[in-house]
């Protein structure tokens, strides 16, 4: 009696444990060269990561699912309209299985940069993207520095921090 | 008494003056010293210099021979990779291309497909102004292949525009290099794409 009513406790804990030690999404990717990839925007043109060697670039991956994805869009799009001019690209790149889906959220949040169209998921398997929403910073050889899995409110602070030091650097 | 007194107050100046004295050579031993410094610190700060600007052609010769390695990887590699007997080659190129905007290339080698190529502007104002690219590189054997070539972009007037194009060629002992050409039919206004073989 008294060992079952320890196993949900132990139990629980141990998924507490395994949560925590289980690597963040593309989290073992920092530190090397981001992959490179290119994939049809929105707006209709190609877009190549390896095209925007030498700018500090923010690459996110989203879904139009994702209530937390479009909270962090909205801290993203503030950092790329005040650092864009400094040398900070923002590109965007949607895991949904179609275009209309993306479509109409990028509608909905009047967004201004690159929406890139992973319909297939291929770039998300790439960068391993197994949660969202997910923002992977990459400097301006390339490479990437810091990997964001998840967003809550707040984590804008944490960005802006790591944008502005890439920038100096 | 009063004697007494002079020879006291002689005494007295006697010292300070040596003091004064002291003191002045004291002061004139330090400006020397604070002379004769750079005398000794303009050297040390050359050979500093120095030191930097051959740590700094040391760094450069690093980068120049770690360079040279990865040329000489790379062609190892493509050598061991692509053997020229079985080594084929496609590459891409656009002549005007008025009529035409290209968005991508996918390729088919004997029904199978080996690329599918997405282009960027910066890639079709690259090829705009004369570059050719290399689109794919593989192995065949010798004998009979077949390639084919299906462009997509945009045609006369901004309408969505698929063509495909393809050349049955023969794969002999020697490398072979294919080229994909996109040129304006001006009589037609239309986009032509040519496969051609390199002899």
């Amino acid at each position: 009696m008294r060992a079952t009513q320890w196993m949900v406790p132990i139990g629980l804990g141990v998924l507490v444990a395994a949560a925590a030690v289980r690597p963040a999404a593309g989290a073992d990717l920092t530190g090397v060269q981001a992959p490179d990839f290119v994939l049809k925007s929105l707006s209709g043109a190609n877009l190549r990561l390896s095209e925007y060697r030498g700018e500090v670039v923010m690459l996110s991956f989203w879904a139009s699912w994702c209530g937390e994805c479009r909270a962090q869009l909205r801290g993203l799009a503030t950092l790329y309209a005040r650092y864009h001019d400094a040398g900070a690209d923002l590109l965007t790149v949607n895991l949904d299985r179609t275009r209309r889906e993306a479509k109409e959220t990028a509608g909905s949040l009047h967004i201004a940069y690159p929406v890139l169209l992973d319909t297939e998921g291929k770039v998300g398997a790439l960068y391993r993207v197994d949660s969202m929403p997910v923002l992977i910073l990459i400097d301006r050889d390339g490479v990437v520095r810091k990997v964001f899995a998840g967003y809550r409110r707040g984590t804008e602070e944490q960005y802006l921090e790591s944008v502005r030091d890439l920038l100096r650097q | 008494m009063a004697n007494g007194g002079v020879v006291r107050r002689k005494v007295t100046v006697q010292w300070i003056a040596a003091a004064l004295l002291l003191a002045m050579s004291w002061r004139i031993a330090l400006a020397q010293d604070a002379n004769a410094k750079p005398a000794f610190a303009t050297p040390a700060s050359q050979s500093k210099g120095k030191s930097f600007k051959s740590l700094d052609e040391g760094v450069q010769d690093l980068k120049k021979q770690a360079v040279d390695l990865n040329r000489d990887l790379f062609l190892l590699e493509e050598q061991l990779l692509f053997p020229a007997n079985t080594q084929v080659a496609v590459f891409v190129s656009m002549d005007v291309g008025r009529y035409f905007a290209l968005d991508s290339v996918q390729l088919k080698l004997d029904d199978k497909n080996v690329t599918n190529y997405l282009y960027t502007k910066r890639e079709v104002d690259a090829l705009d102004k004369g570059g050719v690219q290399r689109l794919y590189v593989g192995n065949l054997k010798a004998g009979k292949h077949e390639l084919v070539a299906v462009f997509t972009g945009k045609g006369p007037e901004s309408r969505d525009y698929k063509r495909g194009a393809s050349l049955v060629f023969d794969k002999g002992i020697g490398p072979k290099y294919i080229e994909l050409s996109i040129t304006d039919r001006q009589k037609k206004l239309q986009p032509e794409f040519v496969v051609k073989e390199w002899e």
